[in-house]
């Protein structure tokens, strides 16, 4: 698990100020994204609309990722969920990639392969960055059942993911904005951690915002 | 060092540990199962090269031992478009065999199986039907060579073809493998097709998932199959008179030599 709370040169580039300066300074630095952004970073063209382009930071399986810098945070799942954890006043927000409901040996190395303590792990995450306790709001994707034959030991995978995830986010009162779960796709989830948005795209086509 | 070493092995060779009763050396049954998997894929490269009329090359077969989360970073194919057909074998061992293509490259593979112009005229039904019929003699062959080796009766259900992102296909098989432990073993190999693109590492990896009774099994068997002696000549080699093989004139002791 990583999380970064560096500021990369581009912030440094856009907003002239140090990482502890941004963070204090909250209101400048909205203003000026909403301003900036657009003329420093190298745009593409992507339909009607041009938008930003920010770094991508891709999240492996069972891993998760803080992150206070403007970026997308991306990963793919099938019967994994993703949960996607924003902080709206510090602008930041993480995301981690969970395999099971729960198990795990007592000592196991591993926290986000696991819902019941990828949630708490990524709360902690959120709380080294921001130095503060906040009122996360969460968007979760995944969970699907894509192979109808493939017999498990323990049966739809995916539905108990999901049904732990929720679980897990409602003992520690997180409010659930968005889901978009269960399916015969796969997905990729892009997660723009500033302003929360979460684009789930599937092969076939489909892109859902939720 | 030389002494302790001989030590060593033989007091793990007479160690029961689970299922394995062969050997406590893990090394070894993955390097037994890695042999057997050798033989099949070998027998499934011809197969494909006599379906398709042309050159095939395999990768050297090998299986990874690695923690389940880390796969996909290994494979590193995260968002691409991959038709995956997946098996399992029937019976008392559950085991599951991945055929993996890239996406453009299953069509142009069932547009050489099906005679089409080119894969673009391709029905979609035909091009599917075409990559799950390749994928039962693909694998057919796979699974026979290794029941003839080791003479166990291995049998398959009929694939089931699913179209999406490579790291989406994996995690199913991952999370079901990291439901019993920590790690995943995956044996895989690349079959290269001659005609296929010069940039593309491979047309078509297989993949299997062997489950724990299934690598007992084969392990198993594998260690009668070494411990039998190797038949004498005279025992076995039934000649017809008159035949022209030398076989049935050469003495067995000079074989033997």
């Amino acid at each position: 698990m990583r999380i970064s709370s560096r500021t990369p040169l581009i912030a440094t580039r856009i907003f002239g100020m140090s990482a502890a300066a941004r963070r204090v300074d909250l209101t400048t630095l909205t203003v000026n994204a909403s301003v900036q952004v657009p003329t420093t970073v190298p745009c593409v063209a992507s339909g009607k609309t041009t938008v930003p382009m920010l770094e991508e930071v891709r999240v492996d399986m069972a891993d998760m990722r803080v992150e206070s810098r403007p970026v997308t945070l991306v990963t793919c799942v099938g019967s994994c969920v993703a949960i996607c954890l924003h902080d709206p006043i510090h602008r930041c927000g993480g995301l981690a990639h969970i395999m099971l409901p729960s198990g795990g040996k007592d000592g196991q190395v591993i926290p986000c392969k696991y819902a019941e303590s990828a949630v708490p792990a990524l709360i902690e995450g959120i709380r080294e960055v921001t130095k503060q306790d906040s009122l996360l709001t969460a968007k979760i994707a995944g969970g699907a059942d894509m192979f109808s034959k493939l017999k498990c030991a323990m049966l739809k995978i995916g539905e108990r993911n999901v049904e732990a995830v929720k679980q897990a986010l409602q003992a520690r009162c997180i409010r659930l904005l968005g889901e978009d779960v269960g399916g015969t796709n796969g997905r990729r989830i892009s997660f723009n951690v500033v302003n929360n948005e979460v684009v789930v795209r599937s092969l076939n086509g489909v892109e859902k915002k939720l | 060092m030389s002494e302790k070493m001989g030590h060593d092995s033989s007091s793990s060779a007479k160690e029961t540990i689970g299922a394995y009763t062969w050997t406590a050396n893990k090394c070894m049954n993955l390097g037994v199962l890695l042999e057997l998997g050798s033989i099949g894929v070998g027998h499934a490269a011809t197969a494909l090269s006599q379906i398709l009329q042309e050159p095939i090359s395999i990768d050297v077969p090998k299986i990874h031992t690695l923690p389940s989360h880390l796969v996909s970073k290994f494979y590193a194919r995260h968002d691409n478009p991959t038709t995956a057909l997946y098996m399992q074998l029937i019976g008392d061992s559950e085991c599951d065999i991945l055929l993996l293509f890239d996406t453009d490259e299953a069509k142009r593979i069932a547009a050489l199986m099906t005679m089409a112009p080119s894969p673009e005229e391709l029905d979609p039904e035909m091009e599917a039907s075409a990559i799950e019929e390749l994928a039962n003699i693909l694998i057919g062959a796979f699974l026979s060579a290794m029941s003839d080796f080791v003479d166990v009766k291995l049998t398959m259900t009929p694939p089931q073809r699913v179209v999406d992102s490579f790291d989406a296909i994996i995690d199913n098989f991952l999370v079901k493998q990291s439901m019993v432990s920590e790690i995943a073993i995956i044996f895989d190999t690349n079959f290269k097709r001659a005609g296929g693109l010069a940039d593309s590492l491979s047309s078509c990896i297989l993949m299997m998932f062997p489950s724990k009774e299934i690598q007992n099994v084969l392990i198993e068997k594998a260690k009668d199959w070494l411990q039998t002696p190797p038949p004498k000549p005279d025992d076995n080699i039934v000649c017809a008179p008159n035949s022209n093989l030398n076989v049935a004139e050469a003495k067995p002791e000079e074989i033997r030599k």
